[in-house]
Order: C-alpha cells, then structure tokens, then sequence
C-alpha cells in the first residue's frame, strides 16, 4: 500500500515507460479498494432510491398527460357517459393503503427501538393492508362494468390505476423482502436501512394513490 | 463428465444465459396460452396467438436472459434473506478478453464494454445509411422497395440514437468520470453492469425486427401513431427494444448522479469538478426526468396494440396527437441527452491542447444546467406542423430561440479558450475544432428552424435531415471520437498513430460536409425526407451525396484500423501523455483494478493550464506543512478559483502541467 502510492505519487515520470500490466498485477483480486470518500451526507442508497422516484413520478406524469388529453383538451365527459365509478369502495381502498403507509412506519420506527417483534408484526400487517389494497382493485375491475377497449376514459382509467397496481406490485415484492429478512433478524437499531429505503418506495406509492383517487375518481 | 455439464447451466455464465433464453420464450408460451384460454379466446380477435407469444416473448426471454447471465444473483440472495457480501469483489476487473463478456462490475471494464458495443451499432447504422444511399443514388425505385427503404431509415435512426450516441457516452463517462472524481468505482457497482447489459440486447432486438413478418418497423424513430399501432409485428421490436435501451440509461443515470453527488474526492466541490462531470451530471438529470416519457410513450403503442387499449383509436375518443407531445416531451431533452456528454469531453479536451484554463468556467457550468431547465420547454417546436393548437407555436419558437443562449456562451467560451492558447493541433484537437465548426452550424439551421414559416416550409424535407446530422454526426460524433481518441491511451495503455487519427479527421471532416451539406439545399428545394424514391431534378445533388457518403463510411475504415492495431500493438502510453490536470491521468495507463491505492484529495480547479504551480489533486495527503499554504491544501474553501496559488514547487508538484 505505502509502496504504491509513492509510485502514484512519483506522476506521470515514473509511469513513462512502465510495462501497464506491471501495474494492474500489484494488485491481487482480493485486494480490496480504498474506502471512497464520503462527498454528502446523503446516503447513496437513500439518494438512489429518491431519483428512482423522480423517474416514477414522470412516468406517472405521461399517464396523466394522456389523462389531461382526453378529460381536459378534449373535453370529454368523465366518466365516459353510461359507466360510473366506485368513488366509496374506491374511498374505502385508499383509507386501507393510507393505513399501510402508518402501520410501515411504526414497524421502522420499532427497529430504531431495537424491537424486534414490533417490526415483524408491522411488516406483516404493513404487507397484508398492501395486498387487500390490490385485492379490492382486481375486484373492482371485475365488477366496473366497462373494459379498457370500450372508450378512451376506460383506457386512461385502467392505465392509471394499473399503472398504480403494478406499483403497488413492486412496493408488496420489496415489503415482502423485508418481511422476510425481518424474520431472519437481518436488521438491528444500527441498521436499518434495509427497512427504511423499500419503506420510501411504499409511501410513494401510498401519495401517488392518493393523486390518482383524487384525479380519477373524485373530481 | 454429466455433472460438469449440468454446473456448467447452473453458475452465471451464457449457458445458463441461453437456456434462460429458451425459458422465457417457453414461458411467454404458457402464460400467453393461460391467460388467453381463460379470457375466452375471441376478446382480442384483431390479434393473432403468434403474435402475442411474439410480444410477451419480447419482454420475458431478456429478463430471463438476464438471469442466467447472472445479473441478478447478488439481489436474488439479498431478497432471500441469505447472507450477502456487499463489498464482493470477485466479479470485479478483466484479466482477459473473456472478462468482457460476463456479468462485470468495474467501471473500466463496463466502460469499454458499452464502448466498444456501441462502436458495433454504429457500424451497423452506418451500413444501413449506405443501403439507403445506394437506393437514393438515382430516382426511382432500384436496390430496394419502399417499405423495405422505410424500414431502412426507422433501424438506422433507432440504432444510432439509443445503441449508439446515448450509450457510447454513457460508457465514455462510466470509464473516466469516477477516475476523474476520485471515486473507487460507481456507487452502484451490480447496478452499473445490468445496466449495460440490457443494451445488447436493445440492439439485437431492433436488429432482428428485420426478421420479424412484414419487414422491420418502418414508421422512422419517432413511431407516430396511428401508423405504429397498425403496423406489422415488427413495430413490437422497436416498442420493447426502447424499453430495454431505456431503463439502461436510466440506471446509468441514477448511477451517475449519486456517483457524482457522494463520491468525490475530499476537496472536490462542484465547482471543482471537471466539466465532463458537471456535463454528464446534467445529462443525468435530464435522462432521469425525461426517460420515463419515452417508456410510457412506448407504453402506450404497446397497450393499444397489444391488448386494443384506446389511447390513440379517435375512433373511441383516444388523442392522435397526444403521442407527439408525450413522445417530444422526452425526445427533445433527448437531443441534448446526446449533446451535453460531448459538450463535457470537448471542454476537455480544447482546456488541455490549449494548455490554457477553461474560459468562464463557471459559466460553462451555469449554462449546462440552463439548458437542462430549458429543454423540457421546447418540446413542440418539433409538432409546427401537426395540427396542435395554434398559439402553442409562439412560446415555442421563443424558448427555442432563448435555448440557443447557453449553447452560444458555451461556443463562444470555447473560442475564448482557444485564444491565444499554445494549440497541440493531434487527432482529438481536431476533432474538438471540427465539432466547433459543424455544430455551430448545425445549431444555426436549428434556430432557423425555430422560425415557425420557415419550419412549416421546410419541414419533413432533407433540412431536416441535414440539421440533424449537422448536430448529431458533426457535433455528437465529432466529439465521441476526439473523446475515444483523447482517452484512447487511458483505456488500453497505448498510444493510437496519430498519422491515422489525423487521416481519419480530415477524411471524415470532408466527406461529412459533403454529403450533409448539399442536403440543406435539396430540402429548400423541397425534397421530401423519408421517401425511397424523388423527382429527377434532384437526381444530380443525389447522386454525388450519395458518392460521398461512400467516402465518409469508408474514413471509418481508417478508425477501425486504427483503434485495432494501436490496441494490439501500439507503442505502450505513458500516465499521462497529455499532460493534463485531471484526476485519471494520474494513475497508470490502463489505471489499477481500483483506480487509486489512496484516495487523492483535490486542493484546486482541473483546468489551470499554464498558471504557475498550480495544482488541482494530490494523493499523499498534503505534506510538509511549510510549502504548500494550508488553506489550499485543507480542500475546505469551495471558491473555484486557481486553487495552490503558486506555493508548490516543481518537485512536490505530482501533476506536470505547464
């Protein structure tokens, strides 16, 4: 280690020349890097996960830009004349995914507490809310009474709130790697980040639900 | 004997690739036939079961493919709840050419893997173009027919743009810019290499739509709807390959930017990073943002096709036009998506072959960031002549005008750069002045084509055609290649021959301008772009572009040459054969399998060139007290100018600058 960084240090004189492999061989496979610098206090995970949102919510953002097409630049009715739309069942669904979002955040906060059980029993509760929610939405697309191929508002209404349920898709797969880890006793009140990243991506979900009751089904 | 062949399907490897491969397409099989037989059959009856084994193959077998490279091994573990080993370093680093073809998680490796794969893709699209410009020789239908012409242009535009311009940048950056920030590797190491590896298969898939029934997508690169969603399968190919093309540039992004914003050397304020950092910072804002446009644009195309969703049927209240502002809202950013990276190694390159610190630095940094802000505001300037509502044009063609602004001061502050520098005229110089020169006229006939009547008269003419060229061959290419030529020694610890490069410039230089050029006029005269056939009073413009347009994709002839025989056999590069400032020119040629023993600590800005002692990294930790000033060691002061001050003398100094 002291020896190569003289060489480094040397520049550009002491590499003239320099069979390149020479280099490259100092340094065994098992060698590991120089721990990198820490430039944020942001964790890189933490960072990671939040501009991975930023790129959902513009995903999200083009589904509603075909929204805006059809109800506001069209003008056409909401919902397409004949059909309506469950707003009380669908009220319903999102009280049961708000409560999620709360039952997620007592199981992070009990590992922080080093309360092992609190974050098994808040996991598991968190996952089931998450999966009644979807649940009561493959339900409510069995018994709307309109298809996607019916009207352009049934397409935005099955693409939005499909887009939404494939989320809530991937929030349950995180949920249930948590959940899982959790009952393996992977996570400690020093670490925990392993709850509180996917945790984000699930109160993500929990607002853009909210957006989309209130744009879909409410005004 | 058995036993190692069945280990051989079961590690990570392109046998268990393959039969991944074979599982996906097995899968999409079941699952098409499951959920069709308990749907009743006749729901879709425009749609045929090939088909949509066809589609869901399209998404399943690379996922699948994927896995059994072994590109999700380590998350698979992770989500099992087994015991992983974040800081795993076995797949990292190459010892040899099979390196580069399994699931790596080094940089560099990754770097010359997208690389060198997007080089692939070029030379594939430019094939194409000759195709085309043996069609277009004379008028009349000759080589090709029209759908097969049409066909032509659609993969070689698709091609180009996400299989070549976006990620050769992107694998440029991957290899220098954690060199240049002083960073071990990318954050996100497993990430980086899944990321590359869904771009093959992008490619392969664009490819291969040549195959598909009814001839490959042929609605051009844009897939406007309705044409895209009646089209033939092959249109399913394109839809599904800018799915794969673009979630691995998001990640690439995402990658990017948490590199760039927790991993920086002590010292190393923003306003002390390189311009290529701060170039491809911006452009992974951008790629973050806008991408997910283009995803869901697709998105679209797929539903309606696949299942007879109604986002585009009028027929049943869906928007035509709708696409065009969703599909530009990413397009447009995306144009500078595949400009601002080479805006980066341009700043690069002219800062130290003018031996002379970077004008208006700070400038060149503000007017990235303005152009990443102004191009989500420009979008419609592309749908003139689409049928929106009128008054939209006017904000349109204003911001259009406005975005030319920061391109200006980064074209003028290169100039300033130039003036009076001490100018090493080698390859990548070359290149660099060359880019200056194209691009600034392709950015003129862009502002000229913000001009609302002059766009509708022009519009879907060869103008077009020789704008974009203008700006994507004569300012993204001329770039990448001062940038593959600049680095060159870098990557592979050998020096090209220079003899060749230069060869390469002004052959490429010259025949660019010739075939593009006399495009301008054909599009004034009003020669329809996108069309097989033409009028024979363009005849004689025609044939001679399409005479050198030969020229110009033989001079890649002389690149390739090049870059395969200096690899093989070039004279052996020195650390830092440019005597630049910048962090990866301070380790060795190839640098070490984890770039730095210690991680350097930067005290100054990157370009100061000529001023004395001047310093902007140092690896041992400032030493002796006595010579340097402590203020400009200690990394603390995040102001941007000339850092050292002139306390360093010549034998402390690590990086020889002037």
């Amino acid at each position: 280690m002291e020896a190569a960084s003289v060489t480094h240090a040397a520049g550009r004189a002491a590499h003239e020349g320099a069979p390149s492999g020479a280099q490259a061989g100092e340094h065994g496979e098992h060698h590991g890097p120089p721990p990198a610098n820490r430039s944020s206090r942001v964790e890189p995970q933490l960072l990671g996960m939040l501009l991975f949102i930023i790129s959902e919510v513009m995903v999200f953002g083009a589904f509603f830009t075909a929204y805006f097409f059809i109800r506001v630049a069209q003008g056409d009715p909401w919902p397409a004349v004949g059909t309506t739309l469950p707003v009380e069942v669908a009220g319903v669904n999102t009280l049961i995914l708000v409560s999620s979002s709360f039952t997620l955040h007592w199981a992070e906060a009990a590992i922080k507490r080093g309360n092992h059980f609190g974050l098994k029993a808040g996991m598991v509760v968190t996952f089931l809310l998450g999966a009644t929610f979807l649940f009561i939405q493959i339900n409510e697309y069995a018994n709307i009474g309109f298809a996607p191929q019916d009207t352009a508002q049934a397409t935005i209404f099955y693409g939005l709130t499909g887009l939404h349920g494939a989320h809530v898709t991937i929030g349950l797969i995180l949920l249930l790697i948590v959940c899982i880890r959790a009952f393996r006793g992977h996570y400690s009140p020093e670490e925990h980040k392993g709850v509180e990243i996917p945790g984000i991506y699930w109160h993500f979900v929990d607002i853009m639900w909210i957006v989309v009751y209130l744009t879909v089904y409410v005004i | 004997m058995i036993a190692a062949s069945i280990a051989r399907f079961r590690g990570p490897g392109f046998y268990r690739a393959a039969l991944g491969f074979v599982l996906g397409i097995a899968f999409a099989a079941a699952i098409t036939w499951v959920i069709r037989a308990a749907t009743g059959h006749h729901t879709f009856p425009h749609y045929l079961k090939g088909e949509a084994i066809l589609v869901v193959s399209l998404i399943a077998s690379p996922l699948f493919f994927l896995v059994g490279l072994g590109g999700f091994d380590y998350w698979f573990a992770w989500a099992a709840g087994k015991p992983t080993q974040p800081e795993d370093h076995s797949s990292h680093g190459a010892h040899g050419w099979k390196d580069y073809f399994r699931i790596n998680t080094d940089h560099k490796v990754i770097g010359i893997q997208y690389t060198v794969t997007s080089f692939f893709f070029l030379l594939v699209g430019g094939l194409l173009a000759m195709l085309m410009r043996i069609e277009l020789a004379q008028p009349g239908a000759q080589f090709v027919d029209a759908n097969t012409y049409n066909g032509l242009f659609s993969v070689h535009a698709s091609l180009l743009i996400f299989l070549f311009i976006i990620p050769v940048f992107a694998g440029l950056a991957n290899y220098v810019l954690p060199l240049m920030i002083g960073a071990p590797d990318m954050a996100f190491p497993r990430l980086n290499a899944l990321s590359y590896w869904l771009l093959p298969i992008a490619g392969v898939m664009m490819l291969s739509s040549f195959l598909a029934p009814g001839g490959a997508f042929a609605d051009g690169w844009t897939a406007y709807t309705p044409l895209s969603v009646d089209a033939p399968v092959g249109q399913d190919f394109f839809t599904l390959g800018v799915q794969f093309a673009g979630a691995s540039s998001i990640m690439t992004a995402l990658n990017f930017l948490v590199t760039i914003i927790t991993m920086r050397a002590p010292g190393m304020s923003f306003f002390r990073m390189p311009l290529l950092v701060w170039a491809n910072f911006a452009t992974s804002l951008l790629v973050v943002i806008a991408t997910p446009f283009v995803a869901a644009s697709q998105f679209f195309i797929l539903l309606d096709r696949a299942l007879g969703f109604n986002f585009f049927n009028s027929g049943n209240g869906g928007d035509v036009l709708m696409y065009q502002h969703v599909f530009w809202f990413y397009s447009h950013p995306a144009v500078y998506i595949m400009m601002l990276p080479g805006f980066g190694i341009v700043s690069e390159v002219i800062a130290v072959k003018s031996r002379k610190p970077i004008f208006g630095y700070r400038m060149m940094a503000f007017s990235l960031l303005a152009i990443v802000m102004l191009g989500f505001t420009v979008w419609a300037h592309h749908m003139f002549t689409s049928g929106m509502a009128m008054w939209i044009r006017i904000p349109m063609a204003v911001t259009t005008a406005i975005i030319a602004i920061p391109t200006g001061i980064k074209i003028f502050s290169w100039l300033a750069t130039l003036w009076r520098g001490v100018l090493h005229l080698d390859t990548p110089m070359l290149f660099a002045l060359g880019f200056l020169t194209t691009f600034t006229l392709g950015g003129i006939s862009g502002v000229m084509l913000a001009m609302v009547p002059f766009d509708i008269h022009v519009s879907a003419t060869y103008f077009i055609v020789a704008h974009i060229h203008y700006v994507l061959f004569g300012g993204s290419l001329m770039t990448i290649f001062a940038g593959v030529y600049y680095w060159f020694p870098k990557m592979t610890g050998r020096m090209y021959d220079e003899r060749l490069g230069k060869w390469h410039f002004w052959t490429t230089f010259v025949f660019f301008n010739l075939t593009f050029g006399p495009m301008h006029i054909l599009g004034l005269q009003g020669m329809p772009r996108r069309v097989a056939t033409y009028a024979d009073q363009f005849a004689t413009l025609n044939l001679i572009i399409s005479i050198f347009s030969f020229a110009l994709g033989l001079s890649t002839l002389i690149f390739i040459y090049n870059m395969v025989t200096s690899w093989r056999g070039g004279p052996r590069a020195s650390a830092n054969p440019w005597r630049a400032m910048t962090l990866e020119w301070q380790v060795s040629s190839p640098p070490p399998i984890f770039n730095f023993d210690r991680v350097p600590t930067v005290v100054g800005g990157p370009y100061e060139y000529g001023v004395p002692g001047a310093v902007h990294g140092m690896f041992a930790p400032p030493p002796l007290p006595a010579t340097v000033g402590a203020g400009s060691g200690s990394g603390g002061g995040s102001s941007g100018g000339s850092g050292g001050s002139g306390t360093v003398g010549g034998g402390a100094n690590p990086f020889g600058n002037e």
